[in-house]
């Protein structure tokens, strides 16, 4: 009856996430309850199961970005490397995507977008171009520099507090797949866009008249944010030596830098996206009710039995599953979920740090696909179409599509060659 | 004492206009945003500006805030982007860098005729959420401008002093010689049934009136 129970909220819940009529994160608080009043866990286990290494991590880095973002540093940045670039449209879109995909890397995607759209709506109308093809490039670019870090993306964020794998573990082993994904990726751009971008000389000039220096709006600020920053990375990188958890250093930071930024914290915490952590709590609650009933170790066992517990098999199997599953389903709900399937695997006598990677790679890179796929792309497509350029579903597949099967072929490669060969 | 107010609320456009002197400033779709600006300028009043065909019937209105944000878009763009935090900032920045002409910037128009009352006018200017009104006769020609903060003023000025307490009076006096004749009627009501229900709608209308005259000059003035 406790199976039945917590099989139907589950299910429930995640197809009212789908059909995106009522908010994701009522909906996760919703179904992380009904386990509780259902009576498939008891309040303990459910608040037990909540990960505050995730959360925590998470505000933290939420607090650090939310003032960084008050100093025009993501500008003062796009603007500066776009007057690298020399005013070439093409070169700009290589630039711009990597400008995206490092930002990315450490701070939150979302932020990277939105604050390096005004420089790429701009340089755009400059140029007498279309910003879409910028735009799609970013999205792209910021969901592969995402992957390479273990704070770059919430579903790494979510692998590496339940593995146990640290900061500098990401950066060597999810590094060189990202790398080596962007660089197929920028050299997809050329085929992608290379055509659309040609303009006339005379009307570069506009974009390097720009002047950096005039978007950075508090200086000292800009030193302090970046100061703290810089430091919170660094203590990210030795935390597995400090013997600290990463949110113990990102809130540390926050923390910090709240005190030297001279902020009212109430201003700083209003820019903490709330709703993203309710829904982290919610959806700890509603896949703790599966595992406790024993329906993730049902399930891992039929995958199990799919592959027949071979390891290559399983392990790009997983891969795949995970970057088709992410163009469908939110990315962060799907790993909460496959995090005591991978565990169940590890059980069974499977080496689990490749299956940790795999499930990173291609929750990740998956996002990619659809323009729903990752909460960048459909942040990037509601500015588009406030602009007055929106990009539809149709129209971002193709790009999506195209970017996630080459960048899941090189991940199998990569984690064959790496782990399983 | 009522009756600067009443007579402010119910009076035709047309006699307010004149009483404000307001130049309207009416431009062509293609004309080009940096030249309107200019004009604009030396017309600090008027607040919207009229976009009209080569006719001189009014095609389009344009608020003289978005024509600025457009402007600094293009002149300083990085004084705009500096402070942009949220999606709803970017989109009309996106929108700023590229306009060129009025055409660009123009929205539907909001127009209101010589014939209608200032409280009518309150309430288009409310609803399209402009703040000047072009005064347009039957085929669409505009004759003059109508303000929504000068005639605010001008509302204000006369409603702060003589509002309240008597018209209150002179409203419960209404109501209660209303109430009285209600109660008159629904005595007589059962012979003559045909006659006792106007009598309260009468009294309804008296009663609204007040309401809607001080909701007027607040809202409006928001």
């Amino acid at each position: 009856m406790e199976v039945l129970l917590a099989g139907v909220v589950f299910l429930a819940t995640y197809a009212l996430i789908v059909t995106d009529r009522i908010d994701k994160t009522i909906l996760a608080l919703l179904g992380g309850l009904a386990m509780i009043l259902l009576g498939v866990i008891d309040q303990h286990e459910a608040f037990q199961a909540i990960d505050f290494n995730v959360i925590f991590l998470l505000a933290g880095m939420m607090i650090l970005a939310g003032i960084l973002r008050r100093t025009g540093f993501f500008q003062w940045i796009a603007i500066l490397s776009s007057k690298i670039a020399g005013g070439e449209p093409f070169r700009l879109l290589i630039v711009l995507s990597i400008v995206a995909a490092v930002l990315s890397a450490f701070l939150d995607n979302v932020t990277t977008v939105v604050l390096i759209a005004p420089v790429t709506l701009y340089i755009a109308a400059a140029l007498h171009i279309s910003p879409i093809p910028f735009l799609i490039s970013e999205i792209l670019a910021s969901n592969i520099g995402g992957t390479a870090t273990l704070i770059g993306d919430p579903p790494n964020i979510l692998i590496g507090s339940a593995s146990g794998l640290d900061f500098a573990a990401f950066l060597v082993n999810m590094g060189p797949p990202a790398v080596l994904v962007f660089l197929a990726f920028l050299l997809t751009l050329r085929v992608f866009f290379g055509r659309q971008l040609e303009v006339h000389p005379d009307i570069r000039a506009e974009v390097l008249a720009l002047d950096e220096r005039e978007v950075l709006e508090e200086p000292r600020l800009l030193r302090i944010s970046l100061v703290v920053i810089g430091l919170t990375i660094g203590g990210f990188l030795i935390h597995g030596v400090l013997g600290f958890e990463p949110a113990t250093i990102a809130l540390f930071g926050a923390a910090v830098l709240m005190l030297l930024a001279r902020i009212e914290p109430a201003e700083v915490l209003r820019e903490v996206e709330w709703p993203t952590l309710f829904f982290f709590v919610g959806l700890f609650m509603l896949v703790e009710g599966i595992v406790h009933v024993g329906l993730v170790a049902a399930a891992a066992e039929a995958l199990i039995q799919v592959t027949g517990g071979e390891q290559t098999v399983t392990t790009i199997g997983l891969l795949w599953l995970s970057g088709i599953a992410s163009a469908i389903v939110d990315n962060i709900p799907y790993t909460a979920t496959m995090i005591p399937v991978v565990r169940e695997f590890a059980a069974g006598g499977l080496p689990i740090e490749p299956l940790w990677w795999s499930l990173a790679l291609g929750a990740c890179l998956g996002g990619n696909a659809t323009i729903i796929g990752a909460s960048a792309n459909v942040v990037v497509a509601n500015l588009a179409s406030r602009a007055g350029h929106p990009i539809g579903f149709r129209d971002y597949l193709p790009y999506g599509v195209v970017v996630v099967v080459e960048s899941l072929l090189i991940a199998s490669a990569y984690l064959w060659l790496r782990y399983l060969a | 004492m009522t009756e600067p107010v009443r007579l402010a609320r119910q009076s035709r456009v047309a006699d307010c206009q004149d009483l404000l002197e307001i130049t309207p400033l009416l431009v062509h779709r293609d004309d080009d945003l940096l030249e309107i600006v200019r004009r604009s300028a030396v017309q600090p009043a008027t607040r919207t500006i009229g976009v009209v065909d080569e006719d001189g019937r009014v095609i389009g209105i344009i608020r003289v805030l978005r024509l600025t944000e457009s402007i600094v878009a293009r002149v300083a763009p990085e004084a705009v982007m500096a402070g942009i935090r949220d999606l709803a900032e970017v989109g009309r920045f996106g929108h700023a860098v590229e306009d060129r002409i009025a055409g660009d910037i123009m929205e539907p128009p909001a127009t209101i005729s010589p014939e209608a009352t200032i409280s009518e006018a309150f309430r288009e200017m409310h609803r399209h959420r402009v703040t000047g009104m072009y005064v347009v006769d039957s085929e669409g020609r505009p004759s003059g401008y109508v303000d929504l903060l000068e005639l605010a003023i001008k509302l204000v000025d006369a409603l702060e002093e003589e509002r309240a307490e008597e018209e209150w009076e002179a409203e419960r006096a209404e109501a209660e010689r209303a109430d009285s004749e209600r109660a008159e009627a629904e005595r007589a009501g059962a012979e003559r049934a045909g006659t006792a229900g106007a009598q309260p709608q009468r009294a309804e209308e008296a009663e609204g009136t007040p309401d809607a005259a001080a909701d007027d000059a607040t809202a409006e003035g928001r």
